[in-house]
């Protein structure tokens, strides 16, 4: 990680002293084990402060939603996905980015990481493959693999799918990846079950938001929970209520979201958010063939209307 | 002040006891999850210490999330429809056991809000009136949690009606207002311990707070001008990260506002309050469509300048902060209060600098 | 919806012209005859909202 973090910087200070970019979004040292702070630099002396390590699971294209500056963004492969997406969308332009890619091999986990090790954690090093966990019990070494977010364990598209430049060579895409295996079990349940289950799911949730906020499709000027005239969705802890801003944010989700997983690294009552969005995932690539994110040159196809277009659902 | 000495066994039995006559709420571990919360626990039901600190503070106990005010229909054949009518509810009596030091202390900086002499807030009053506040010391204090330095501490005793203090099988208790003695008595915890007992207590405090790695500086804080602070060049970089989620406000044993909300459903209805948060735009959204607030970095700049200036000048107190570490362990982007309030007490201007 | 666990068949599609009365007709009835087989809705019902 070591080789990433020193050439972001050095091309970081590239870009800024050539006066390519007002801007470039990265990511900092966090001040706890396994965090990293999303941060800006607009000064080439302060291109130090920049760094890579499996711990950068924000989607940094939410912080380019609307804006107007040239920004050098770092992108791993879930990022650039997102930013076709903002191009698909009009949310920012083309011409304003330039993005450092960079090859991606998955983030770590922190919950599952703090859940195995059981004590406090005190630090975290990387060790290639290996993630090393010091602490308040013994020193403990983990396979960087089994302690992957469950989005990048399943991840088939590591590799930045848009960039200007890359920090490193691309790396090997995971092959016969079966992405879906969680919502075949949750399809296969009887209604009853299927209720209990996402009734489970949500019953710690607090209605922060955290999950809306730190996906970059959810840019919307007004949430429909935020309407007031109507109001959708009532604003208390309501199960329903819970549930239908939960459920309702996935649908307008459906054919843009590219599982980049932020929505769960942030709960901060560790909800599986995915298990609504990842539904819809499935779904639009059985019926339309689609992965979004690849190309910014094809409409999506809940965006467009072609004769062949399933109707079976409709009588 | 009394101190008593606890078995392990006589904690349980007198918590079954307890639990006859009050509503009992502890620590608890659901089964799925990887933190602790407070829950309400049911007949032969034990709290669970073994625990940091849970996830979500205990602030809910005695404000829920949501909560009903008054009712109404608007039914007219009704004599009283379309009236607001105040919703007349006892809180039950209720204990929490194994409250930390500082979230005990935050029900104390709260109520500096809830319970002043011009307007007092009977919903929460009501309710903190009701609850017994029975503590667990913190022998082994998180890396992230810095109470010493927020005017709290692992065996602070604000707010507290009792402080349990964990020994070789058994606890120490300190017996700290008169609710505690009768919870005691109720309990049936009456083995006083002996005399050495707050010797005992002390050292294991001083140990305690040895421990604790983390601090923050607010010295300056009071001295400085408002508007100082305000306009300093560092909010652009602290709020840059921020995602505007509520995690922060929600997590805060300390945090306090919310939001009424009417909901009708049929020909009834009722008025509620919600936790709301200076995070979200919504928060300070005015009904012209003008939101004084209506960057982020005016919100970041609010919770912080609220929590660390704001306070400490309106009641001329220390932070509204207890230094439980919550927000800097989850907020999402990793803004750390920690740092933020290290550049706010800082004395000399210098740039901006993370490393 | 079917997915969070609303039996399936309660909710339905149709795309009606308004010359197909025919078809309007048709269609409502099964839909009538579908949820009547399904018996109340024991999910998803707002009432008031469930707070302390």
């Amino acid at each position: 990680m070591l080789e990433y973090t020193e050439k972001i910087r050095e091309i970081s200070q590239k870009l800024l002293k050539d006066s390519k970019v007002d801007m470039v979004i990265g990511f900092r040292k966090g001040t706890v084990p396994m965090m990293n702070e999303p941060t800006f630099i607009r000064n080439a002396n302060e291109v130090g402060q920049l760094i890579w390590d499996s711990n950068c699971g924000i989607n940094l294209a939410n912080y380019l939603t609307g804006r107007k500056e040239k920004i050098g963004i770092v992108a791993k492969g879930c990022d650039s996905r997102n930013i076709v997406v903002h191009l698909v969308e009009n949310k920012v332009n083309r011409d304003n980015l330039h993005i450092i890619g960079v090859p991606c091999k998955g983030m770590i986990d922190r919950r599952k990481i703090g859940v195995i090790y059981g004590e406090e954690i005190l630090n975290v090093v990387e060790d290639g493959e290996k993630i090393v966990v010091e602490g308040d019990g013994d020193e403990k070494v983990y396979d960087k693999k089994d302690v992957l977010q469950e989005n990048c364990a399943i991840c088939i598209h590591r590799n930045p799918v848009i960039y200007d430049e890359l920090v490193a060579d691309l790396v090997e895409e995971q092959k016969d990846v079966d992405r879906y295996e969680d919502v075949r079990k949750i399809e296969s349940m009887p209604p009853d079950e299927k209720w209990a289950y996402f009734e489970g799911l949500l019953k710690n949730c607090i209605r922060c938001y955290a999950c809306r906020n730190a996906c970059p499709l959810c840019y919307c000027p007004t949430c429909f929970v935020d309407e007031s005239r109507p109001q959708w969705v009532g604003k208390s802890i309501d199960p329903v209520d819970t549930r239908t801003f939960h459920f309702l944010r996935a649908y307008h989700c459906a054919g843009r979201c590219t599982d980049c997983g932020a929505c769960e690294r942030v709960c901060p009552v560790g909800i599986n958010v995915r298990a609504f969005t990842k539904k819809l995932e499935k779904d639009v690539k059985e019926l339309y063939d689609w992965e979004i994110g690849l190309d910014p040159n094809v409409r999506p196809p809940l965006d467009v209307y072609k004769t062949q277009d399933p109707e079976d659902f409709i009588k | 002040m009394k101190v008593l000495k606890i078995t392990k066994e006589d904690l349980a039995k007198g918590l079954d006891t307890l639990n006859k006559s009050f509503r009992l709420i502890g620590p608890v571990k659901d089964k799925d999850e990887e933190f602790h919360n407070f829950e309400e626990l049911g007949q032969g039901e034990l709290p669970d210490f073994n625990f940091r600190n849970t996830r979500l503070s205990p602030k809910s106990i005695v404000y829920p999330q949501s909560e009903k005010m008054f009712e109404y229909t608007l039914d007219s054949n009704d004599p009283e429809h379309d009236i607001l009518i105040e919703v007349k509810k006892e809180p039950s009596p209720q204990v929490v056991v194994g409250i930390r030091p500082c979230d005990a202390k935050a029900f104390s900086l709260v109520k500096l809000n809830f319970d002043t002499p011009e307007y007092k807030d009977p919903y929460w009053l009501r309710r903190f009136e009701a609850t017994t506040l029975l503590g667990l010391a913190c022998h082994n204090p998180c890396s992230s949690c810095f109470c010493a330095s927020a005017g709290s501490g692992p065996f602070n005793t604000e707010s507290l009606d009792m402080l349990l203090v964990e020994e070789q099988g058994g606890y120490l208790a300190q017996v700290l207002t008169k609710k505690g003695e009768e919870l005691a008595h109720t309990a049936g915890w009456t083995d006083e311990a002996g005399s050495d007992a707050q010797k005992q207590i002390d050292t294991m405090k001083e140990a305690a707070e040895k421990r604790i790695k983390s601090q923050i500086s607010t010295d300056n804080l009071k001295n400085k001008l408002d508007m100082e602070i305000y306009e300093e060049p560092y909010w652009e970089d602290v709020s840059f990260s921020c995602i505007n989620c509520g995690t922060c406000t929600y997590l805060c044993p300390t945090c306090w506002c919310f939001d009424v909300q009417d909901e009708t459903c049929g020909n009834c209805g009722i008025r509620m309050r919600n936790w709301d948060s200076c995070m979200y735009p919504l928060f300070s959204l005015h009904g012209s469509g003008h939101n004084p607030r209506g960057e982020k970095l005016h919100r970041v700049r609010q919770r912080f300048m609220h929590k660390l200036k704001y306070y400490v000048d309106k009641y001329d107190s220390g932070i509204q902060c207890v230094g439980c570490g919550r927000c800097v362990n989850h907020c999402p982007v990793n803004i750390d209060i920690r740092r933020v309030c290290e550049l706010m007490n800082r004395s000399e201007v210098c740039p901006v600098t993370t490393e | 919806m079917e997915h969070m666990g609303i039996e399936p068949g309660r909710l339905q599609f149709s795309w009606i012209s308004s010359a197909e009365s025919t078809k309007f007709v048709k269609v409502v009835k099964e839909v009538t005859e579908t949820i009547k087989s399904l018996g109340p809705r024991k999910h998803f019902i707002k009432t008031e909202a469930k707070v302390a």
